[in-house]
């Protein structure tokens, strides 16, 4: 278990995509952005587990797990969460100031994947790894959540729970799968063809991919 | 079958889940399985627990329950008699050679999360414990009950009173924090053990997450946070991240768990890494301490302590699940929430509209009420149900303990038993009958009461009189087991222009109380100066000399910043506030005359400083929604009140500027967060008509009442809470049934409030199903019932294949799609 540190602000300009807000702010909303993250960092308490598995631990009916780690013998299980305080100030917040409350959420994921992204850097995997691959990508189910959550003892670990529905609570949270070998490996991560969201996605409409680090 | 915990060190046993590992456990198996499948390994594990010196030993239980059947290839009931069996047979072994062991049966965490956090209820969660008890006593082989590893407070509760109401067996609780001394969902040391002592477990202490090094030094705050004993059981150090192998050595564990006992900590054992080794040395230890021997003291006065007067002096203190209240200054309790005299919130509590009601605590807490008080006494509405219902929705935002209000003992009992924390009981009074009625509940859940000083005679005239009343119903509080510092007492303030003597009569009451008996007192403020013209005047010299006749709890509006102004003075003159520090934060930029304070800091407004942004000074009523300033919109409205009637300000004003920025919305010029602002400045002035609609007895026109869910196996929120707000603003009543919500819960309102729209939201893909399931479902009983559907993953062609009505991709269309339904 590790506590992380928040070193990095929100990237605000995936943040105001995910606001629709066409990347651009004006004073007032970039004043609100400002105080979303303070709330957010008065309120997350960000921890990451990990550990290092035999693939054969991961694979199973899914085609695009097996893809993805293909060319690797070993994997690390991660999972990362932001906290139960995130989810107190989402619920007070929608009480308060719907808005705010919007800010605070798409902010709040942009936050814990920032987060994920510096845990990839932590973990001693070894020379090669691939891309982090996350239950619900492609075909691996999402009920893969449960797995990885108990596989990791995250529950006691980082306080990560998994609802019977394979939800993570706290909400903000990422559960992830790095595959590690000894060449050159680049995994395989869904394509947007293959993405449910690939008609309305906003990020795709300005040509760019949800697969790129912030 | 009592165990006196007091009377020795014991030792407990080490880890159960690290043993079956080197049994021959697989890595994704889990303790339970394994143990299940092989119960002589358990019992050998028991008995090597027992040979080391254990006392106490846990059965395999732990993860048993409803939610993890899974995990089983039995039923529950049967799977807890061989884990129970594999104990009991090592006990009686150990027997055999004159040892006298005991077994407890444990209990962990569910798995699924509590509301708020989760989707478990309260009553879910009690249940769940209950059959495992059950179970347990059955099987006939539990000498005790231990909860163990527990994160959250209220899961603790649930399992607390699930073993007092379903055995007789004594109950330990344990639970695990970080090292900033809180648990994951944010309970302190100091809510646990104020909570647990008053639910009477009889034990507390803490296991697992950190080693003997990290967690000394808690378990000896929490030793002098409660009377109880205490015990712990760490991890065999702090675990590699990469490894998971533990950083001390078996020989340092055992050293250090020797302070425990210097501490006054009686009960000693080992989590996850630790094995037999581990707990023989805790034996050789215990054996080798003159401490050990130091009899029937521990939790009484730890015996080897450096601090002869350890524990803290008992004190009044409350606490909700996060935060404790340690009344040891003037304390102020919200109100508010209270329907008496305010038609407002009467129809909101009529409605459900909770929104509203939230919205009330919200404003006193930023006011700075530290407990707020919970009335919900509208004669047409069933307490018993709503109580509880408000005090839920109440803890999912807001961390301030609560002040139960009822006469009527069954709704205190039922908002009591929901509560996550320490209570107030607000009240008891000096008549036998209600004292008899009321006591018990506050003493089995273990929260505080305010006793009034009145009984079937009236209210006595002299403060003498009063006195006695106080006397007596703290004498009846003590007499049910309820501890002297949870009893505080109200000495009634009368109306000061009908009965003006006795206006000092309080204030000496409220005097001796406090001296003569020593405990803490409150009094409701207002009522004093009913009558009079400037009242707050009135009101706030009354309550000045009343907090120097030791009034602890002042029951106020604290919207009311004359009245918390004198409170921040008072603290500055009687050296509470040190520096004046407080006092200067919040009052540096006041202005005398009537008092406002400084603002909150730090934070950007929510309204922005555009105010004079407005043309020439008058409100256009337009500007202001679209630029989402609330205090503008308000003055707007009230402006327009003057001389149109509410019905024409909302349909000449208020729909059509939020129509001009819903079309915006459309065009691409004004995003989510702005049309969300607007609406916010909208709601502001629609308040301001629902106000003087329900000062009129005249009721807010709906347009059509409208169902919305987010559908069974889906928690995401906040697009329907969009929806919710966005249409509320139009006119609609919105039915919130909130999330994951079973298709038999929106059939049943659907049916029963003859419903015409309902709007579904389902996040992922996974839900979708259900979201079909659910429309089918209603369908089928109400074929005329429209359906609109959103969320992220849904396409128009998607929810018609589903058989949804409308495809809702934003809130405005689900505006569309209900102007459609009921204006046709």
């Amino acid at each position: 278990m590790m506590n992380l540190q928040i070193t990095r602000s929100i990237d605000r300009k995936a943040w105001l995509t995910a606001l629709h807000a066409k990347g651009a702010a004006d004073s007032r909303l970039s004043d609100q952005m400002d105080e979303a993250e303070r709330l957010l960092k008065e309120a997350a308490r960000p921890k990451a587990v990990y550990r290092l598995v035999g693939i054969d631990a991961i694979l199973n009916k899914s085609k695009s797990i097996a893809k993805h780690l293909e060319g690797c013998d070993k994997a690390a299980l991660m999972a990362v969460t932001l906290g139960a305080g995130v989810d107190q100030l989402l619920r007070k917040t929608q009480v308060t100031d719907m808005a705010m409350a919007v800010i605070v959420d798409s902010g709040a994921s942009i936050l814990i994947e920032q987060l994920a992204e510096d845990f990839e850097e932590v973990i001693e995997a070894g020379p090669f790894t691939t891309p982090r691959f996350s239950p619900g990508y492609g075909d691996w189910p999402i009920t893969e959540q449960t797995r990885i959550v108990r596989m990791l003892d995250a529950q006691r670990q980082i306080g990560l729970n998994v609802t019977k529905d394979s939800l993570l609570i706290p909400r903000k949270s990422i559960t992830a799968v790095i595959g590690i070998s000894d060449h050159p490996v680049k995994g395989s991560l869904a394509t947007c063809e293959q993405c449910i969201l690939k008609d309305k996605c906003e990020l795709r409409k300005e040509g760019k991919y949800c697969g790129d680090k912030l | 079958m009592a165990i006196n915990f007091r009377e020795k060190v014991y030792i407990l046993d080490g880890a159960m889940g690290t043993m079956l590992q080197r049994s021959g456990m697989s890595a994704d198996e889990t303790s339970t399985h394994f143990g299940q499948n092989n119960p002589h390994i358990l019992k050998d594990i028991h008995k090597q627990y027992i040979d080391a010196g254990a006392d106490i030993i846990y059965a395999a239980t732990f993860g048993i329950n409803r939610y993890k059947m899974d995990e089983l290839d039995v039923t529950l009931e049967e799977a807890v008699k061989v884990a129970m069996k594999a104990a009991g047979e090592a006990r009686a072994e150990a027997a055999e050679d004159g040892r006298d062991v005991k077994v407890a049966l444990g209990l962990g965490p569910i798995g699924e999360l509590l509301e708020p956090m989760g989707t478990l209820s309260f009553e879910d969660a009690y249940e769940t414990f209950a059959q495992v008890i059950r179970a347990a006593v059955k099987a006939g082989d539990a000498d005790l009950v231990v909860i163990e590893t527990m994160t959250d407070l209220y899961e603790v509760k649930a399992a607390v009173l699930a073993v007092k109401e379903n055995s007789d067996l004594p109950v330990m609780v344990s639970m695990t924090f970080e090292q900033n001394e809180r648990t994951f969902t944010g309970v302190s040391l100091e809510a646990m053990a104020v909570t647990l002592e008053g639910l009477g477990v009889d034990a507390m202490g803490i296991n697992c997450s950190l080693g003997p090094v990290e967690i000394l030094p808690m378990a000896q705050k929490l030793r002098r946070l409660t009377s109880l004993p205490v015990f712990a059981k760490p991890n065999a150090g702090l675990p590699d991240p990469a490894t998971g192998a533990y950083d001390i050595t078996c020989d340092q564990f055992v050293a250090k768990m020797g302070e425990y006992i210097d501490v006054g900590i009686n009960m000693l054992g080992g989590c996850c890494g630790t094995d037999p080794e581990y707990i023989k040395g805790l034996t050789a230890v215990r054996d080798g301490s003159a401490e050990a021997s130091c009899k029937g003291q521990f939790g009484e006065e730890p015996c080897a302590s450096d601090e002869p007067n350890a524990i803290a002096a008992r004190s009044l203190k409350v606490c909700s699940g996060n935060k404790t209240v340690n009344v040891d200054h003037v304390t102020v309790i919200g109100e508010r929430i209270n329907p008496t005299g305010k038609k407002r919130l009467k129809q909101a509590l009529l409605d459900e509209d909770y929104d509203y009601i939230l919205s009330q605590a919200i404003e006193q807490i930023d006011a700075g009420a530290e407990v707020l008080d919970v009335n919900v006494g509208v004669p047409s509405l069933d307490d018993v149900k709503m109580l509880p219902k408000v005090v839920k929705k109440l803890q999912a935002i807001t961390d301030l303990p609560l002040q139960i209000d009822s006469s009527n003992p069954a709704a205190i009992e039922a908002a009591l038993r929901v509560y996550n924390g320490k209570a107030i009981v607000n009240s008891v009074n000096g008549e036998e009958k209600v004292m008899d009625a009321i006591l018990p509940i506050v003493k089995k859940y273990g929260a505080a009461v305010v006793g009034l000083t009145l009984d079937e005679n009236g209210i006595p005239a002299t403060a003498e009189g009063r006195f006695a009343l106080a006397e007596r119903i703290l004498d009846k509080a003590i007499e049910y087991g309820i501890p002297k510092e949870d009893v505080i007492i109200d000495c009634l303030t009368l109306t000061v222009s009908a009965q003006q003597k006795e206006a000092a009569e309080t204030l000496k009451a409220v005097k001796m109380v406090k001296e003569k008996l020593g405990i803490k007192t409150a009094l409701g403020v207002s009522n004093i100066s009913f009558g009079l013209p400037a009242r707050i005047l009135v009101n706030r010299t009354f309550l000045t000399l009343a907090m120097e006749n030791g009034l602890d709890l002042p029951i106020i509006n604290p919207n009311d910043e004359d009245m918390m102004a004198s409170i921040f003075a008072y603290n500055v003159l009687k050296n509470v506030d040190e520096n004046a520090v407080k006092y200067i934060d919040r009052y540096a930029e006041a202005e005398i005359g009537t008092v406002q304070n400084s603002g909150p800091k730090g934070s950007a407004s929510p309204a922005g400083g555009e105010s004079a942004l407005c043309e020439s000074g008058t409100h256009d009523i337009f500007y202001c929604i679209e630029k989402g300033i609330k205090g503008d919109t308000v003055a707007a409205v009230e402006a327009l009140l003057k001389e149109n009637d509410e019905m024409a300000v909302v349909n000449e004003y208020l729909i059509p500027a939020l129509d001009r920025v819903g079309k915006g919305f459309e065009k691409g010029t004004i995003f989510l967060p702005q049309m969300l602002q607007a609406a916010g400045a909208a709601q502001a002035g629609f308040e301001i008509i629902k106000d003087r609609l329900a000062a009129g007895d005249k009721e807010v026109v709906s347009l059509g009442e409208v169902v919305i869910a987010t559908v069974k196996g889906d928690i995401h929120d906040i697009g329907k809470n969009i929806v919710k707000v966005i249409m509320e603003n139009y006119g609609y009543k919105m039915i919130d049934l909130g999330r994951d919500v079973p298709k038999e819960d929106i059939v049943k309102v659907v049916k029963e409030r003859d419903i015409k729209l309902v709007g579904l939201s389902a996040l992922m893909t996974t839900t979708l199903k259900s979201m079909e399931e659910t429309i089918e479902a209603i369908k089928e009983v109400a074929p005329d019932c429209r359906v609109m559907v959103g969320g992220a993953v849904l396409t128009a062609d998607y929810a018609a294949e589903i058989g949804a009505d409308h495809y809702c991709k934003d809130a405005m269309k689900s505006v569309e799609a209900a102007q459609e339904v009921f204006n046709g």
